[in-house]
């Protein structure tokens, strides 16, 4: 097992599902840093402050249908940030339930590796580590 | 309404006296030629009957048919032609390009009786097309439907279940309580939204039944069960002034107040020490005003015109289901009834609805 750590936001409007993120990530021995944000505003101005604590990796578990702003729109106003915030993170989005428009959508995200169904469990949150070898 | 008839001849006489004979009854276009026919077809896309004579110098009647069938398939089309014809009629017949021929010199009782079966024809044509287009859309919303529906049915219980696997590995009691406690709020909000799908299909599907309706008892079921769910600390007042006895269907008016009073109650500025809703409602001179007004976070300028829209959610900080305006709006729509919004940020918003005594 390689000791790399990462910083992990979730943002998920919400509460259970953030709490299970946590939870499921803490678990993990992978996270540095968790933070989870219940609306994606704050996440943004979280990001664009680009505090910086140490020098991995953010990864960032968006959930698409979120009232306000949703997840499409989180990554399209991430995408407009500088390459150099947007190079520190990684971007994860998962939902309850896709359709074919969601996915092409996703498909067309630079910034997005991968999308996955919900739960949030142990085994998503490791697939998306697995994903970063 | 006249029907719209258009008669195509190249012989002068035959055409005003068709038009002599019939344009009391009907609403009849004449044309010379082929070209003629084809240009007030155009213009007139309600014409629902063609008669068209065989033999024409540039066309014959049977050629015309064949050539405008897929350019205006919902007119009726009748051939006028004489017995020679016979053998070119019933092969276009078989072929589907005209509805039936009548035999030259035609009588007026002739022309009335095929007039009458090609106007029954082309009404249970063009129903059925109309049909065919509503229940094609009627369609198409029942798939949106059904994947935003199901999609918001997943979400709680996809967090419960993640909640389930992680509470496996938990051992501390008060953590789990903890979860608990959220999970209670997942089947919660749950249930909500299929209640208010439960309403949706009420207001869509139900035949209005009018009863009188008691303000009172209804204002004291809903304060009741807003305080238990909500919040003990909101302030509310209701006043009722009722002139006369005010008659309406129940099931919409119950969804009317249930729906503005949660969102009055539920969308309240979190700190505010004197948070309140207040209920007007008038009744007088055939008509009910009711007010609602809080002192909550009020709504964006901006989503003042989406508020009304199935799954639009102006605010996050509370869970919805992005139905309970729609049904406010349908239901007043089925009561004739109408609603106005006024909102400012962090001062409040106050709606005001109208519905006429039944």
């Amino acid at each position: 097992m390689d000791g790399v750590k990462y910083n992990f936001i979730v943002v998920d409007d919400s509460k259970l599902d953030c709490f299970v993120a946590e939870k499921v990530i803490k678990h993990s021995g992978k996270a540095l840093v968790v933070k989870s944000f219940l609306e994606p505003i704050k996440a943004l101005e979280y990001i664009k402050r680009n505090e910086i604590f140490n020098t991995s990796k953010t990864i960032i578990i968006l959930d698409i249908q979120m009232p306000v702003m949703t997840g499409h729109q989180f990554v399209e106003a991430f995408e407009q940030l500088s390459q150099e915030i947007q190079d520190r993170y990684i971007v994860y989005m998962i939902s309850s339930s896709s359709n074919e428009s969601d996915l092409n959508r996703i498909a067309n995200y630079k910034s997005v590796r991968k999308f996955s169904n919900k739960p949030i469990n142990k085994e998503m949150i490791n697939g998306f580590l697995r994903d970063l070898k | 309404m006249k029907i719209k008839i258009l008669y195509i001849d190249d012989e002068v006489n035959n055409l005003t006296g068709f038009k002599a004979s019939f344009r009391m009854d009907y609403n009849i276009l004449i044309a010379h030629n082929t070209i003629q026919a084809h240009d007030l077809l155009i213009r007139n896309p309600d014409i629902r009957v063609i008669f068209c004579d065989q033999r024409m110098p540039d066309k014959t009647g049977v050629e015309f048919f064949k050539d405008i069938k897929n350019e205006f398939p919902y007119p009726i089309r009748i051939l006028l032609t004489g017995y020679t014809d016979i053998e070119a009629v019933i092969n276009s017949i078989n072929h589907g390009n005209i509805f039936r021929y009548v035999q030259k010199p035609w009588s007026v009782a002739d022309i009335i009786a095929a007039i009458n079966e090609a106007h029954k024809f082309y009404m249970l044509n063009s129903m059925l097309s109309i049909k065919n287009g509503e229940l094609k859309k009627a369609y198409i919303e029942l798939d949106k439907f059904a994947h935003s529906v199901t999609h918001d049915m997943r979400r709680p219980l996809m967090g419960i279940l993640g909640a389930i696997e992680v509470a496996q590995e938990i051992d501390d009691i008060g953590e789990l309580k903890s979860m608990l406690n959220m999970m209670l709020e997942s089947v919660k909000n749950l249930d909500g939204f299929i209640q208010s799908t439960h309403d949706y299909y009420n207001l869509k599907r139900g035949e209005l039944k009018i009863e009188e309706i008691d303000f009172e008892e209804l204002i004291k079921i809903e304060e009741k069960s807003l305080k238990s769910s909500i919040g003990e600390d909101i302030r509310f007042n209701a006043n009722v002034q009722q002139e006369e006895t005010f008659r309406c269907d129940k099931v919409s008016m119950n969804i009317i107040l249930h729906n503005l009073l949660t969102n009055a109650f539920k969308y309240q500025k979190k700190g505010n020490e004197d948070k309140f809703v207040e209920l007007d409602i008038k009744v007088a001179t055939g008509m009910a005003t009711i007010c609602i007004k809080d002192n909550g976070i009020g709504i964006p300028e901006n989503d003042i015109n989406d508020i009304f829209d199935m799954f639009y959610r102006s605010a996050s900080e509370e869970p919805g289901s992005g139905f309970g305006l729609y049904n406010v709006k349908d239901a007043l729509l089925k009561l004739n009834g109408n609603i106005q919004v006024d909102s400012k940020i962090d001062i409040g918003s106050t709606f005001k609805v109208t519905i006429q005594n039944k």
